[in-house]
């Protein structure tokens, strides 16, 4: 209705009722008239049509009965009101829709395919009716769903709603399109009838009988057709427009030389073998064509493949007009919905609406960009070659996919490092089993706690790990055995500095006592090993370094000049030298830790008593913290003593 | 490795290369123009060094007179390689906000805000509420029918499903039973990733006590490294497979078998994006430095399904992004050059 407002000036008047009258005299499934656009000159677009094909669920508000008339011109009102709310978007069509509108799970088959002809678009000299208008000649389609894309760009939309003949000629400004789900022969007469019984006149004409369908082909083994393909089969037992050919196709009719194959249960062998038989009545390409269609009809696995036939085998009645300037766009564009549609109808599928309305969206889309069209640059891609296969066909050794290996394997295992968990598989296992929604929420407390102990354990872990000069190795127990040799070595290094300095010093002061300083040294190191006793060991040193701090002073100078802190947000780089003592790196990190500081990567070196430190840390607290802090934190830990 | 035949079609009005100091792994295309000219597109690419500091340029690519113009003060630090760069997507219009939304993902999911001179950061997206660790992100998908949604894939076997908006996380899925390794978005709450354990799964946020497995990689337990999902015509999405040189097309409503496999590369297959505007279109690229433009056929042959178009690079092409904005346009990286192809 809304429609009939919307094209007032491009449709004649009263057409809708016309092409009923026309399309039901003729019993055919549908007419269309195709209309010059008004927003966009020189392209037809839908301006009104007429449904008479099968009707899967009728939905209705009307108490009263309608006469089949009125049902049917309801129908094609009904299906132009759900074209219309679905290319309004996705935007939650059934609000707009009155309870009892269609929705696409309604339609059959033939239904949809009338649907989506309304989203078409036609430049003149394109397409069926754009050729038709531009030539001003009827054009007779036979085996519309075997058409090449170029010739009906429908054709893969005819398939799956069982097109097989497709009519368009030049009337008023615009074109006529008449479609059917049978074979029906090239009549021009039929065009001139409905022309000046149907179209011209304004009057209803009911002439009982004009060209029964099966009639025209005269012929037994295309009766047999319709049989033969479950899916005609299956839609004609319930006819609402009472559809003859039923009658005529019945299953003794098929008596022709194709029996054999007619066990096959797959539904597409037997439509191929169909469009084989009807070829053959057409007396084109017989063997070619028979052959081409049970070569498709075994690639079954294939699922883009089911639904199209092979071009150029198949080649329809227009020979001539392959030529035309179709554009790979229209293809692309068409072939997208046909895939769409043939396939969605039968599934009842999640996705059903959007991707409906992402067709009807991009179709439109598709028409307008100029995608795929060379404009005036020149593609930086060249025609694939297959020969090119044998220049290079020595490949490199080298490791693939390297970048994308890294980013994927490597990457996250630097954060890893950097953040300190080091999950080991089997700790992973405990989340393995299927699928379980909110990890967090199904783990429980125990879990929780449980992996934030097995955090602070690996923190640490990590801490320790920088510290010690280790193999690449990261495991756990490595980190230890790494920590217990290199400790082992230290101590045997700081005693021989030791016994070597005492000698030193004992020549300059006698203030010392060597045999204490000994003995200390060796009471830090059986704490250090268990590593927990960190603090009070700590604490415990302190009143007996004194003197050594003292000493080494005299050469850091100003302890400031010694500090440097770059920071970006929250990435702190710290440079640090000062006086070496045992533990004093344990002490900095434990320090850095407690003002919040996460420490990633530290380079310690020590030359003549010195250490030199390197440390890029981030600061994980919350607020912000200053080069200041972490200075004078750093400053309590070197000069504490 | 630089083979200078193939290359000699590359004309300055159809292709232009960006150097960069260092090598290049992510990239990513802004869906909005640029202010002062609408004409231009702002691209970012990622640093790939091995240490702790990388970086993150964006400059931006004018389509008409096929040149790039860098921007300096639109540069920043990025801890370690960003695993993946995406600008907010469907910004079709400048006027809506004054600045143009970056993410990225490597330890955390970060947003960032580019403006005309300056890129400020906005957030760092933790999920872990109980520290500050939460494991490394493989990749994210921005969702564009729901902007403000954006899905992680953790090498902690889980999905993030995040509301950026509100800076919290929907929800968080254990999606699969190795790390996974790429997400995608269908519909604005339905997504899918492939991870190690070798399969795709599709996840619908309204019910998450399910997930469907679409696809298992034939040898069990080769790891899925990427995949796209074809946004013309949801029915379709795209994997790779680790060490292998195969595009696995599969149809969601046929589980478990591929609807095509593209098989023409010579060697592994490291990106792959689909048309922005065609739901038959697919560019792939990998480490035999080609670039690859496929029509998905009405027909397989016998022989498998040949490319329409190719592309040489000078060596492996580690990444690719078709401009849903520019969809003439297809952006490739390989080791420290991006580059723009006319298609």
């Amino acid at each position: 209705m809304a429609t009939g407002v919307e094209n007032q000036d491009r449709v004649p008047e009263n057409l809708k009722k016309k092409l009923a009258l026309a399309v039901r005299n003729i019993q055919w499934s549908y007419a269309i008239f195709w209309s010059i656009s008004a927003r966009q000159p020189g392209v037809l677009e839908w301006g009104d049509g007429y449904y008479n094909g099968d009707i899967k669920t009728r939905k209705t508000v009307q108490a009263v009965e309608l006469d089949a008339d009125q049902l049917a011109l309801q129908r094609s009102e009904q299906l132009r009101e759900l074209y219309e709310s679905l290319s309004a978007g996705e935007s939650s069509p059934q609000p707009r829709r009155p309870s009892a509108a269609l929705s696409p799970e309604d339609l059959t088959d033939t239904e949809w395919y009338y649907l989506v002809c309304m989203s078409f678009v036609f430049n003149i000299g394109q397409g069926l009716p754009g050729r038709t208008l531009a030539t001003g000649q009827p054009i007779w389609l036979c085996n519309a769903h075997y058409a090449e894309s170029k010739v009906f760009s429908r054709s893969l939309l005819a398939k799956s709603a069982s097109i097989q003949t497709v009519v368009c000629f030049p009337f008023s400004r615009g074109v006529i399109e008449l479609g059917a789900t049978d074979l029906v022969l090239e009549d021009l007469s039929l065009i001139q009838r409905i022309k000046t019984s149907f179209l011209d006149t304004p009057h209803q004409i009911v002439s009982n009988k004009s060209i029964p369908v099966a009639g025209s082909m005269g012929n037994d083994n295309d009766l047999a057709c319709p049989a033969h393909d479950p899916q005609i089969l299956e839609t004609k037992l319930s006819p609402l427009l009472g559809c003859e050919q039923l009658e005529m196709a019945s299953p003794d009719d098929s008596s022709d030389g194709f029996e054999p194959n007619q066990q096959v249960e797959e539904p597409f062998m037997v439509e191929g073998i169909n469009g084989g038989a009807s070829q053959v009545q057409s007396g084109q390409l017989m063997d070619e064509e028979f052959s081409n269609c049970v070569h498709h009809s075994l690639n079954t696995s294939d699922c883009i493949s089911q639904t199209f036939v092979d071009h150029g085998n198949v080649v329809p009645l227009h020979k001539g007009e392959k030529d035309n300037d179709n554009n790979g766009l229209q293809d692309v564009q068409e072939c997208n919905q046909t895939r769409l549609t043939s396939l969605d109808l039968r599934s009842d599928d999640l996705h059903y609406h959007t991707v409906l309305t992402a067709l009807l969206k991009t179709s439109h889309q598709l028409i307008l960009g100029p995608h795929f069209q060379n404009s005036n640059h020149e593609s930086s891609f060249i025609n694939w070659k297959n020969t090119s296969l044998v220049k290079s066909q020595k490949t490199r050794v080298e490791t693939s996919q390297k970048l994308l290996k890294k980013i994927l394997f490597e990457v996250p295992h630097m954060h890893m490092h950097d953040k300190g968990l080091l999950d080991s598989p089997e700790d992973n296992g405990i989340r393995k089993a299927a699928f379980r929604p909110e990890a967090d929420e199904m783990c429980g407390n125990h879990v929780l706690s449980e992996r934030r102990r097995r955090e602070k354990i690996n923190e640490r872990l990590m801490i320790l790990k920088s510290l010690v000069p280790s193999n690449s190795k990261v495991d756990k127990v490595s980190i230890l055995d790494d920590t217990i040799e290199y400790l082992q070595d230290l101590e045997r290094r700081i005693e021989e500095l030791e016994s070597s300095r005492e000698i030193t010093e004992s020549e300059a002061r006698t203030k010392r006592k060597p045999p204490d300083h000994v003995e200390r040294t060796s009471d830090n190191y059986g704490n250090n090993k268990i590593s927990n006793g960190k603090k009070s060991f700590l604490n415990k040193r302190k009143a007996c370094d004194i003197d050594e701090a003292e000493l080494e002073v005299n050469f850091v100078g100003s302890k400031d000049n010694n500090i440097t802190v770059s920071m970006n947000n929250k990435d702190f780089v710290i440079e640090f030298r000062c006086p070496w003592r045992e533990g004093i790196l344990f002490e900095i990190m434990d320090e850095l830790s407690i003002i919040n500081l996460d420490c990633h990567s530290v380079q310690s070196s020590t030359t003549e008593g010195i250490l030199t430190v390197n440390i890029k840390s981030k600061y994980k607290g919350v607020g912000v913290t200053s080069a200041g802090t972490i200075k004078q934190a750093l400053q309590r830990v070197a000069w504490k003593c | 490795m630089e083979n200078s035949t193939q290359e000699s079609h590359l004309r300055p009005d159809n292709s232009i290369t960006y150097e960069s100091p260092y090598p290049l792994y992510s990239m990513a295309l802004s869906s909005m123009p640029s202010r002062s000219n609408l004409n231009h597109q702002r691209i970012a690419v990622g640093s790939f060094i091995e240490d702790y500091t990388n970086r993150v340029d964006i400059f931006s690519f004018d389509p008409e007179t096929v040149s790039i113009k860098t921007q300096p003060t639109l540069s920043f630090d990025h801890p370690y390689p960003p695993t993946k760069l995406m600008f907010q997507p469907n910004r079709k219009s400048p006027s809506s906000s004054s600045s143009d939304l970056l993410a990225t993902s490597g330890d955390y999911l970060r947003l960032w805000e580019v403006r005309e001179s300056s890129v400020e950061p906005l957030s760092v997206l933790n999920n872990s509420k109980t520290s500050e660790f939460c494991a490394p992100l493989t990749s994210f998908d921005w969702n564009d029918v729901e902007p403000k949604r954006i899905g992680t894939s953790s090498i902690d076997t889980t999905c993030t499903i995040w509301d950026i908006e509100k800076g919290v996380v929907e929800t968080q899925l254990i999606a699969h039973d190795k790390e996974v390794y790429d997400i995608a978005w269908g519909e604005a709450r339905v997504f899918a990733s492939v991870s190690a354990d070798g399969s795709v799964r599709i996840f619908d946020l309204r019910d998450k006590e399910h997930s469907t497995i679409i696809y298992e990689s034939p040898q069990p337990d080769t790891p899925l490294l990427r995949l796209a999902w074809n946004k013309q015509d949801l029915r379709y999405m795209a994997t790779i497979l680790m060490d292998s040189n195969k595009i696995v097309i599969l149809d969601i409503r046929s589980p478990t078998m591929p609807v095509a496999e593209l098989e023409r590369h010579r060697a592994s297959v490291n990106a792959i994006a689909w048309a922005p505007q065609s739901s038959r279109h697919i560019c792939s690229a990998g480490d035999d430095a080609q670039a690859l433009i496929w029509e998905l056929p009405t027909v397989a042959g016998p022989n498998g399904i040949d490319p329409l178009s190719m592309y040489s690079a000078g060596s492996e092409i580690n990444q690719l992004q078709w401009s849903a904005s520019q969809p003439d346009w297809i952006a490739i990286a390989f080791s420290n050059k991006m580059q723009l192809l006319k298609v």
